[in-house]
């Protein structure tokens, strides 16, 4: 939404582009020849019908689907062919729509996870408990104490992660996604199940932590009004393909949108809301 | 040559008759669970112990009951189809042992693998208990086939009748079957609880009663496979049927799980495959289907005509 | 009546449960062990009988120090062969990585029984002994659990430990926080081959002969047992199940079969009576002992 972004937006090559993507499972189209260029910086929405294909395109992004078809690129280069895990680590984290949290593990150690392929670790230093190990231990503890503070799960540290309210496992998740160091953070419906006032809480959450941490945000959200007010820009997807992209502005009267969205009452795209 | 050729043949085809039996059995299971019966096996041996005992068969000196049987025995259909619908039944009981209570409890299917494992190796060990561990023929007279005699002559070739029954009755049970599917009303409301529960739910068809069915039949397709084998070859101790119900996974990995036609098809190669295996290496003969699984699971996981199974996310 | 062999029997059911913990402890459900544990002691029957260097004497005998190259040995082969199957078999997922496993084992045990050098059915016997009694065998076969046990401690308080955990509960979004997740379970795989490997070689001469049936799907059967009743969740369990596992049938004598009703009957009940095993975490912070770390802040500012 601010200004600054938009003006930087035409000078900067795309952090993330996907170009011509596709996604077939079976007979089933999920997703056809999609484009949507993110820009470093923004907040981009990302909407659409139940089905639309929001939450494949993110399985392809972060390399847990093949593509049928198309192209994924980081920074201009293609990664089209990287496995999850090294996208990662060039700085792709995301959350789940159904939270896929390590429910064995602690609040803590959720983060420790996240955090350890940060750095090299040789197993015979921790095998050795050698000094460099406690350094590296150390230091990780303390990035994940600083990240369970930003999200106020410091009291909820040493609870085992699926003993946790809804509410607390959503915060869990961003932060978890947030401790892999990412500069470009993939939120699918981070949302859903929260009240208006949550809703609130999470928006300007979201612009704080984009602030802080230098990311870019691509957001899935059915609640458009909340993605109105928080993108700089959005693509919606129908029948797995863009119908549009653009500022919200343009989004909200855009027919086409209108037309998807008709029959989905209150959360349709042609309410205007503060 | 021809002759040994058709023989092989035959061997190849009969043998794999009896894999897709037991391929068979796996799939209706995992089409509607989602999960592999690990205690087919042990319904296997049991069909053939159940055979013997039904035609008139004595328990052995290293038996519970040395030199017990049944007063008088049926003749080898009737004892065939009576133990085969024995092993239905016990299968019921598996699937209310082993399954049931998982379901209850909301816990990983997954876990149906390790419980039904178990009610397998408690089945075999009871086997063996009962009857011991030594090998058992079945009598072999004339009387055994009916008056049927004990080789035919097809196109100069002399082949073992026994043998042309179990792939007479392999064949015709694994026809019927497919045919069932497509065809009966019991047949077509177990293809819909597999391919979707819930609306097979509203729709009015009782999964439970669709899963039970499709554990008896399981359950007797195996039993009909351990008879089969019984009578045509011998019972050479209980873990006979573990051997054919491990095969019976490769055989169901090659074809394709959950994929009926993929079960029959894969049943037959892997029977020709291991029919093929000359004499002088029939040691290896075992290891073979193995190998076969093991190529299938990493060059093509899906098998011959299963389908690709995509995680959701 | 527990004596010494009994002991080492028990050690060595205690150290097969670690070795099909370490996948389970990544999520994988391997019953590969057997295979493993039969390499390790078919090496061990073959190197000891035929390499003369190795010091085996005519009255039986055999030093310790080719014992300990042995174990060695065994682990290192085994693990080897992990590594070489396992990039291939952990590309598999849950039901179709067991059946890919117990297809290794049945592969290996009808080489092991038809290879011309490994003695076919009967095996190898008369394998030499570097002990002439059992207590021996029980201090290596402590020693090796000794490590076993304190490589899976470690492991659990390590990065490895922790992703291992991460795999176990998410795979997939383990693999998204960035995990090498075919790394960390082939490091699983290898880790219990190995333990398994050196089992075998140890095994091979308590038990003085070794043949192909020492490595058969039984096994498999009876290693899962033990974790299913000691517990999957911490090493300890498995350690526990095989140990009570292994010594409960000799203590009620009864036929050999009922051994094996008894294992069934474990795999059975075992995971809807007590799904977490006897050996649970919360049991263990219960008894103030090896439970998890507690987090402190003395390493925050």
């Amino acid at each position: 939404m601010s200004a600054a972004a938009t003006a930087s937006s035409a000078a900067t090559a795309p952090l993330l582009e996907v170009q011509e993507l596709s996604c077939r499972f079976g007979g089933l189209l999920a997703l056809d020849r999609v484009s949507v260029a993110v820009q470093p910086g923004e907040i981009f929405g990302l909407i659409g019908p139940n089905g639309a294909g929001k939450t494949t395109l993110f399985n392809l992004i972060s390399g847990l689907t093949p593509p049928s078809g198309g192209t994924v690129l980081w920074r201009g280069e293609a990664i089209t062919a990287l496995p999850p895990h090294r996208r990662n680590r060039l700085g792709l984290a995301r959350t789940f729509q159904n939270l896929r949290l390590f429910d064995g593990l602690s609040v803590l150690e959720n983060l420790l996870v996240a955090l350890q392929p940060r750095s090299r670790n040789s197993s015979l230093d921790g095998l050795l408990g050698s000094a460099r190990f406690h350094r590296a231990e150390r230091l990780r503890r303390e990035t994940a104490w600083q990240l369970l503070d930003e999200l106020g799960l410091t009291a909820l540290a040493e609870r085992e992660a699926g003993t946790l309210a809804y509410g607390d496992r959503r915060r869990l998740e961003m932060a978890r996604a947030l401790a892999t160091g990412p500069s470009l953070l993939l939120l699918d419906e981070p949302a859903a199940g929260l009240n208006p006032a949550e809703k609130e809480q999470l928006c300007a959450l979201i612009q704080q932590l984009r602030q802080r941490h230098q990311l870019t945000v691509l957001i899935i959200e059915h609640h458009v009004p909340l993605l109105m007010r928080l993108c700089d820009r959005m693509a919606v997807l129908d029948f797995g393909r863009r119908i549009a992209l653009g500022s919200p502005e343009q989004i909200r009267h855009d027919p086409r949108v209108i037309e998807a969205y008709l029959g989905s009452g209150p959360q349709g795209a042609g309410e205007a809301t503060a | 040559m021809i002759e040994t050729l058709l023989q092989t043949l035959l061997n190849g085809v009969a043998g794999g008759g009896v894999y897709a039996l037991v391929a068979l059995g796996y799939t209706l299971v995992f089409s509607v669970l989602g999960v592999i019966n690990f205690a087919q096996g042990a319904l296997f041996s049991l069909g053939g112990y159940l055979t013997f005992l039904l035609m008139g068969g004595r328990i052995g000196v290293n038996g519970a009951l040395p030199g017990w049987g049944l007063p008088g025995g049926l003749p080898f259909p009737l004892a065939l189809l009576l133990a085969a619908a024995a092993s239905g039944l016990v299968g019921l009981l598996v699937e209310r042992l082993a399954f049931t209570p998982l379901r209850r409890r909301g816990a990983d299917p997954m876990l149906g693998l390790i419980t039904s494992l178990g009610a397998g190796v408690v089945l075999v060990n009871l086997l063996q208990i009962l009857m011991g561990a030594e090998g058992y023929a079945f009598p072999q007279g004339a009387d055994a086939l009916g008056g049927l005699p004990a080789a035919l002559a097809i196109g100069g070739a002399r082949i073992r009748t026994i043998q042309l029954l179990l792939l007479l009755v392999s064949a015709g049970a694994v026809l019927a079957l497919p045919l069932w599917l497509e065809h009966s009303r019991q047949g077509q409301a177990l293809r819909a609880v597999a391919e979707d529960p819930t609306t097979a739910q509203l729709l009015g068809i009782n999964s439970e009663a669709m899963l039970r069915l499709a554990f008896f039949l399981s359950g007797a397709l195996a039993g009909l496979g351990g008879g089969l084998i019984g009578v045509s070859v011998s019972l050479p101790g209980p873990y006979f049927g573990i051997g054919y119900g491990l095969k019976g996974l490769a055989v169901l990995v090659l074809g394709g799980l959950g994929s009926v036609p993929g079960a029959i098809a894969g049943g037959l190669l892997m029977g020709l495959a291991e029919a093929l295996v000359p004499s002088e290496a029939s040691g290896w003969r075992d290891a073979l289907a193995f190998a076969i699984l093991f190529a299938v699971l990493l060059l093509r996981p899906g098998g011959l005509l299963g389908r690709r199974q995509l995680e959701k996310v | 009546m527990i004596d010494n062999g009994l002991l080492v029997q028990m050690l060595l059911g205690a150290l097969l449960g670690l070795s099909v913990y370490l996948p389970l402890a990544a999520g994988q459900l391997s019953l590969a062990t057997p295979a493993f544990y039969a390499v390790g002691g078919t090496l061990a029957a073959l190197l000891s009988t035929r390499w003369r260097a190795l010091g085996a004497t005519a009255g039986g005998g055999f030093p310790v120090p080719s014992l300990l190259l042995e174990l060695l040995l065994g682990g290192l082969l085994a693990g080897v062969l992990a590594l070489l199957v396992g990039r291939l078999v952990l590309r598999l997922r849950g039901i179709y990585l067991a059946i890919a496993t117990i297809a290794l084992v049945e592969i290996v045990r009808v080489a092991i029984l038809n290879l011309p050098f490994t003695g076919g059915a009967i095996g190898i016997f008369s394998i030499p002994q570097p002990f002439s009694e059992a207590s021996g065998y029980l201090l290596m076969a402590l020693l090796l659990l000794a490590l076993a046990g304190g490589l899976c401690h470690r492991l659990e308080a390590m990065p490895m430990g922790r992703a291992m955990a991460a795999i176990r509960d998410d795979e997939l979004a383990a693999a998204c926080m960035g995990i090498d997740t075919t790394r960390v379970k082939l490091t699983a795989f290898v880790l219990s081959a190995m333990v398994a490997g050196s089992s075998g070689a140890l095994a091979a001469h308590f038990l003085n002969t070794w043949n192909a049936r020492q490595g058969s799907f039984d096994v498999s059967v009876t290693t899962l047992a033990f974790v299913i009743l000691g517990g999957s969740r911490t090493w300890l369990g498995p350690v526990l199940g095989g140990l009570l596992l292994t010594a409960l049938p000799e203590l009620l004598r009864p036929v050999g079969d009922v051994r094996l009703v008894l294992f069934g009957l474990v795999i059975l009940l075992g995971p809807v009576l007590a799904p977490q095993g006897l050996i649970t975490p919360a049991l263990l912070e219960r008894l103030g002992g090896a439970g998890r770390e507690p987090a402190s802040r003395e390493d925050h500012p």
